[in-house]
């Protein structure tokens, strides 16, 4: 019996994860949030405050924040840290002149303690606009592969399109699924 | 028993809205010699208790030139009226009042329809940076808010004192597009004292007393952070692109069809639309005040509840949005 308990908990477990969805204003996070829900990406209005969805996918259930990027919120950022099994960095990659304040902000959350265990997921976003840089130029502007202290991945994508969002969160659940649930 | 009980309402409900309700219709036209519009019209003060009825008869019935009655195109409302009232066998001469009426309504009806298409072709126009006219608005904006303080450069920190995100308003109006610079443009211009107020307001510190057994307990430093984090009121272009979102949706849900009905004599402009807006802004910034949120982080929160009490409000036929115009302003329906 205590056998079959184990085994029917293990399997009814949920496989919950956390993940917090942070960039500069305008970069494209509430997009890809309700893109990857599959709803209208037509009426989006700037975030004052946070969105948060709860979805499930590939089995896992997914607690997505999402946080408004506006200077004068970057402060609340700190709040939303606490157990935070995945972060998804968006950066608008058509937007040169910010490319070194969304460098900064980055490693300036790269230190935080409590995100210390966080899989690092950056997006390039807005790949479809002409002027955008490549997901390598991003790469190196954001001086990534200096990072050793996150597991990252940069992946390139366009939230209006929905092209690679799928692949970039599938690369995240795996990274994280990997380091939480082994044990299961 | 229960479930058959069930069953038995929902297959009599079925039978009412399939024969029952026309039979029924058929009967009362024959007992008062009225046609269902006639009693809707003589039942039914003007404004949103009769349009929304008139509206729901038109588009359910089984006759083709009143289904399409709805659709009509404004300048053939005078025709389809004609049209109707000889369908109906109504002698205009003996009932001169229900042929305008009837007008008036349908022109509250394919007018907000109407309304709906010209917003929505607004809010798909993007904010274009080489487009001279929507540069002008957006400076014309600035001059409203603060008329005292000359803008420094097109693309300047100065965007933020009157609550954009950034240095560049552009890329705040996003899904809301022209409809959003449009709106806050006519509330700084037509509403000017109640806008200058709502910035005013949003741009003062939150500062919450805390109390002094709590104060004891933080370091001077710590103090001051909290100090710091409270002192955030909300921006104002953002919650009231925000807010033209929240005014969106009501518009195409149709939940404004009371208080458009209500306010406009014949067809709904835009200006009612924008009339409306002003009016939510203003009772955002009370609900808000009243709601006492600890910081911005509550927004959305906040914003789900107005937009429910609004929802709530506008359930009731005789609500109207805006008793802060003056009744000149609206031409406020009087037949």
């Amino acid at each position: 019996m205590g056998l079959l308990t184990i085994l029917k908990k293990m399997k009814h477990k949920e496989r919950e994860m956390r993940l917090l969805m942070l960039g500069l204003d305008n970069a494209g996070k509430t997009t890809i949030l309700k893109k990857f829900n599959g709803e209208d990406v037509s009426t989006i209005s700037p975030t004052l405050g946070f969105n948060i969805k709860t979805l499930e996918h590939r089995g896992f259930k997914l607690n997505i924040w999402d946080v408004g990027g506006q200077k004068s919120l970057r402060s609340y950022w700190r709040n939303y840290f606490e157990s935070t099994d995945g972060l998804v960095w968006v950066v608008d990659s058509a937007d040169r002149l910010r490319l070194e304040d969304c460098r900064q902000e980055l490693s300036a959350l790269l230190l935080e303690e409590r995100l210390a265990g966080a899989t690092l997921l950056v997006f390039a976003n807005k790949q479809d606009l002409p002027g955008a840089l490549s997901k390598d130029a991003i790469r190196e502007a954001m001086a990534l592969d200096s990072i050793k202290t996150h597991h990252w991945c940069i992946i390139g994508c366009s939230a209006v399109t929905g092209e690679n969002l799928l692949p970039g969160v599938d690369w995240l659940l795996d990274d994280i699924a990997a380091r939480i649930f082994t044990a299961d | 028993m229960k479930h058959f009980l069930r069953v038995l309402t929902q297959f009599f409900v079925f039978l009412y809205c399939k024969c029952l309700w026309r039979t029924l219709k058929f009967v009362i036209r024959k007992v008062t010699g009225r046609c269902e519009l006639q009693r809707i019209c003589y039942n039914n003060k003007p404004g949103a208790r009769r349009t929304l009825k008139i509206e729901s008869s038109l588009r359910f019935s089984k006759n083709e030139l009143l289904q399409s009655a709805v659709s009509a195109h404004p300048d053939s409302v005078e025709k389809t009226i004609d049209d109707i009232m000889t369908l109906k066998k109504i002698n205009p001469d003996t009932n001169p009042q229900l042929g305008i009426s009837l007008q008036a309504s349908l022109f509250q009806i394919v007018g907000y329809r109407n309304l709906v298409l010209e917003v929505e072709k607004l809010r798909r126009e993007p904010y274009d940076c080489e487009n001279a006219e929507h540069e002008e608005m957006l400076l014309k904006l600035w001059k409203a808010l603060r008329p005292e303080t000359p803008l420094t450069g097109r693309i300047s920190k100065q965007w933020c004192e009157i609550g954009f995100q950034g240095s560049d308003p552009k890329t705040d109006f996003r899904g809301m597009g022209l409809l959003g610079l449009h709106n806050l443009l006519y509330f700084a211009e037509h509403d000017k004292a109640a806008a200058l107020q709502v910035l005013h307001d949003s741009l003062q510190p939150k500062h919450r007393p805390i109390s002094l057994g709590t104060t004891s307990k933080l370091s001077k430093a710590e103090w001051e952070k909290k100090k710091f984090d409270k002192a955030i009121g909300y921006s104002f272009a953002i919650v009231g692109i925000n807010i033209t979102d929240l005014a969106y949706a009501l518009l195409v849900s149709g939940a404004l069809k009371t208080h458009l009905y209500n306010v406009a004599p014949e067809m709904p402009s835009l200006a009612h639309f924008q009339q409306t807006f002003c009016y939510l802004m203003q009772e955002f910034h009370k609900f808000w005040t009243e709601e006492d949120p600890s910081d911005i982080m509550e927004f959305n929160h906040v914003r789900a509840k107005f937009h429910k009490r609004v929802l709530k409000q506008l359930k009731n036929p005789n609500m109207t949005l805006c008793p802060h115009f003056a009744a000149s302003d609206l031409h406020l329906v009087n037949l």
